[in-house]
């Protein structure tokens, strides 16, 4: 019989206490893990945020960070928009109707707009124009995929994009309608827009958004900046260009809420420094600001994530040191009741050695069962709120999500789970075999 | 004169007492067990019987004077090479039997079995039972043997490791005297038919009168004949 076979003989002896002291470090690594581990994705749900094609948002004057959560992720507050004009100094001559190059064109390679404030059913309605799929990337450069149908056209103004969780919580597929409100689930129901395609899950916040054509947009009533002298679309009298789509809204009435620029890449000289004097430039004008998402993301968990992490990090060692204090009470109480075994398991010829790793060992596999069962348990709780998380943060969250600090916690506890038996080790160790015989 | 197993020469022990005194406990010039012998020691509650029997086991070190085990004078030898010879030569039965609570008739045996130098072996644990009349409790546990079942298991596993001599402690103090003769008939057949020395400690003169060689603790133990 192996020194492992007599610690478990002795653990199923004491199966109650056994147990009960396995049930509370597993309880206590499943809270550990749960917590680590969803940590991990909100972190993730920021970080994949960093990597979506373009390196710079403008948009109205304020908060940056407000800027990027709203544009980026679709969270916080609707913001101001920007005019139409402030979006075509971004582009190109040809993109623009004095046929001259806009004053940050220069420095731009792609320059996506983006309109916000309708909502469908809980999720942020997000008006564009096809290029943000087309020429827009996700993860490392990744181009977008279709899980079903495909990109609507500039041409057609009531076509919609749906990302894969707001697919699958809305019920709709490629070729169904659905119609925004305006500012509000509850607020003035729009126009219907039809979907032309369905996003191949992406694990960034662009699976929970509604993309409409910016063109169909703005149509929709309360969306055309008022201009003196001219009425909003809606009060015109209906009319159809040679396309059999409705007259776009002139620019004059246009807003953006935000515009997602890929800066240049110009031979020589560094991506980071183009994008520093495309900031600078902006936010040196009057119409508007420039925020790099990466540097606001960074900002925001240093903030209050990193913080967040280490007060988890406390919690964790606590939570891991009450388990190795179970362990210990636990070992103390079992060396107790045994010293009699002890001593005749001496009497037989068993070393002092033997008495002492076969204590150690039985902690070990307190450690090691207690351990395991409970980062099962903690990643079955991270399963069973996965659905809440992938609809909240936009990142999948299932039984194999992991954190790379928990791959340490059952190699820590079983440290632990060594030094706090080590005491009642030392005891067994010490047993005055003819005091006990 | 059959050789020697146990050895014993000059050997004194005492224990220091709460007021800081010593009392003598051994004090024994000489003693011999030779090989397949059997041997019943009598002697008074406090004669020292058990002491001796640890000391002869190496369990406690003598304050002075050699105990030499098969050959090995284990007064000389650190611990861990005691807790060795003990469990390579010697097997011990004791008052209570002392068996693993949590661990299977069989269990015990192969425990006994694993702080020898011989690889634990299953089936020699399986065949020691049997000999003692227990092949259908091979996996109860002591608190699922009845006393004499429980005496059968702790004289098979005292022969588990091939022993030279066999030490027992009052091995009928604590069973009826029904009993008694079935403990006594057990140890004497294992040994006898293993080649075992057998050195029984006892208080009961109708367990010692039926060995072949019978000695009192207070004839040869001149701390207890002083006592």
């Amino acid at each position: 019989m192996t020194l492992f076979g007599i610690a478990w003989r002795n653990i199923r002896q004491r199966a109650l206490t056994s147990c009960l002291t396995a049930l509370s470090l597993a309880l206590g690594v499943a809270l550990v893990v749960a917590t680590l581990v969803t940590a991990g994705i909100v972190k993730q749900a920021f970080n994949s945020g960093a990597g979506l094609g373009y390196n710079m948002i403008a948009g109205a004057k304020g908060s940056p960070l407000q800027l990027v959560l709203n544009s980026v992720y679709l969270i916080s507050r609707p913001i101001e928009n920007v005019s139409w004009a402030f979006y075509e100094q971004f582009l190109p001559a040809e993109n623009r109707r004095d046929g001259q190059a806009g004053t940050f064109a220069g420095s731009v390679k792609t320059a996506v707009p983006i309109c916000m404030g309708d909502y469908f059913r809980g999720h942020r309605v997000v008006g564009t124009n096809a290029a943000y799929f087309d020429r827009l990337s996700y993860g490392n450069g990744q181009p977008f995929a279709f899980a079903a149908g495909e990109n609507f056209r500039d041409a057609d103004f009531f076509g919609g994009v749906l990302g894969a969780d707001a697919a699958r919580t809305l019920g709709l597929k490629v070729g169904d309608a659905f119609s925004p409100t305006h500012g509000a689930d509850n607020g003035l129901v729009h126009d219907p827009f039809v979907v032309r395609g369905v996003l191949a899950r992406t694990d960034t916040p662009v699976d929970r958004g509604v993309y409409v054509n910016m063109e169909g947009f703005y149509l929709q009533e309360g969306h055309a900046k008022p201009v003196e002298g001219v009425e909003p679309p809606e009060k015109q009298k209906p009319t159809e260009t040679a396309t059999g789509q409705p007259t776009p809204l002139p620019p004059e009435q246009r807003e953006v809420t935000a515009i997602l620029v890929e800066t240049a890449a110009l031979p020589g000289l560094p991506p980071e420094l183009m994008a520093m004097g495309l900031k600078q430039a902006i936010n040196e004008g009057r119409d508007g600001q420039a925020a790099e998402p990466i540097r606001e993301i960074r900002q925001l968990l240093d903030l209050f994530v990193r913080p967040l992490e280490l007060l988890l990090l406390l919690v964790t060692v606590l939570v891991v040191v009450v388990s190795a204090i179970g362990i210990l009470v636990s070992m103390v109480g079992s060396a107790l009741e045994r010293s009699r075994d002890v001593a005749v398991m001496r009497a037989l010829g068993a070393r002092r050695g033997h008495v002492l790793a076969t204590v150690l060992i039985e902690a070990i596999l307190l450690a090691v069962g207690g351990g395991l069962a409970g980062w099962a348990l903690g990643h079955a709780v991270v399963a069973a709120i996965g659905p809440l998380i992938t609809t909240g943060a936009g990142v999948t969250a299932s039984f194999f999500s992991t954190s790379p600090a928990e791959l340490l916690l059952v190699p820590f506890l079983v440290g632990l789970a060594i030094l706090a038996a080590l005491l009642p080790a030392l005891s067994a160790y010490r047993t005055d075999v003819s005091r006990w015989l | 004169m059959p050789p020697a197993v146990i050895e014993l020469e000059n050997v004194r022990k005492s224990f220091a007492m709460p007021g800081g005194e010593r009392t003598s406990v051994l004090d024994i010039p000489g003693f011999i067990l030779g090989e397949g012998e059997e041997c019943a020691l009598e002697g008074q509650s406090g004669s020292g019987k058990s002491t001796l029997l640890h000391v002869i086991s190496g369990i406690l070190r003598p304050d002075s004077g050699r105990v030499v085990i098969a050959g090995h004078d284990i007064t000389r030898l650190p611990e861990a090479s005691r807790d060795r010879v003990r469990a390579d030569t010697l097997g011990l039965v004791f008052q209570q039997f002392n068996l693993l609570p949590g661990f299977t008739a069989l269990e015990n045996v192969l425990v006994a079995m694993s702080f020898g130098s011989a690889t634990p072996d299953r089936g020699r644990a399986a065949d020691l039972l049997a000999s003692v009349g227990l092949s259908h409790r091979l996996h109860h546990r002591p608190a699922e043997l009845s006393i004499g079942q429980q005496q059968r298991v702790a004289v098979a596993r005292a022969l588990a490791n091939r022993p030279r001599a066999i030490l027992a402690d009052e091995p009928t103090a604590s069973v009826d005297s029904a009993h008694q003769q079935q403990v006594i008939d057990l140890l004497r057949g294992a040994c006898t038919e293993q080649g075992v020395a057998l050195l029984v400690v006892t208080h009961a003169p109708e367990v010692a009168r039926q060995f072949p060689r019978r000695l009192r603790l207070e004839d040869f133990n001149r701390a207890a004949a002083h006592a």
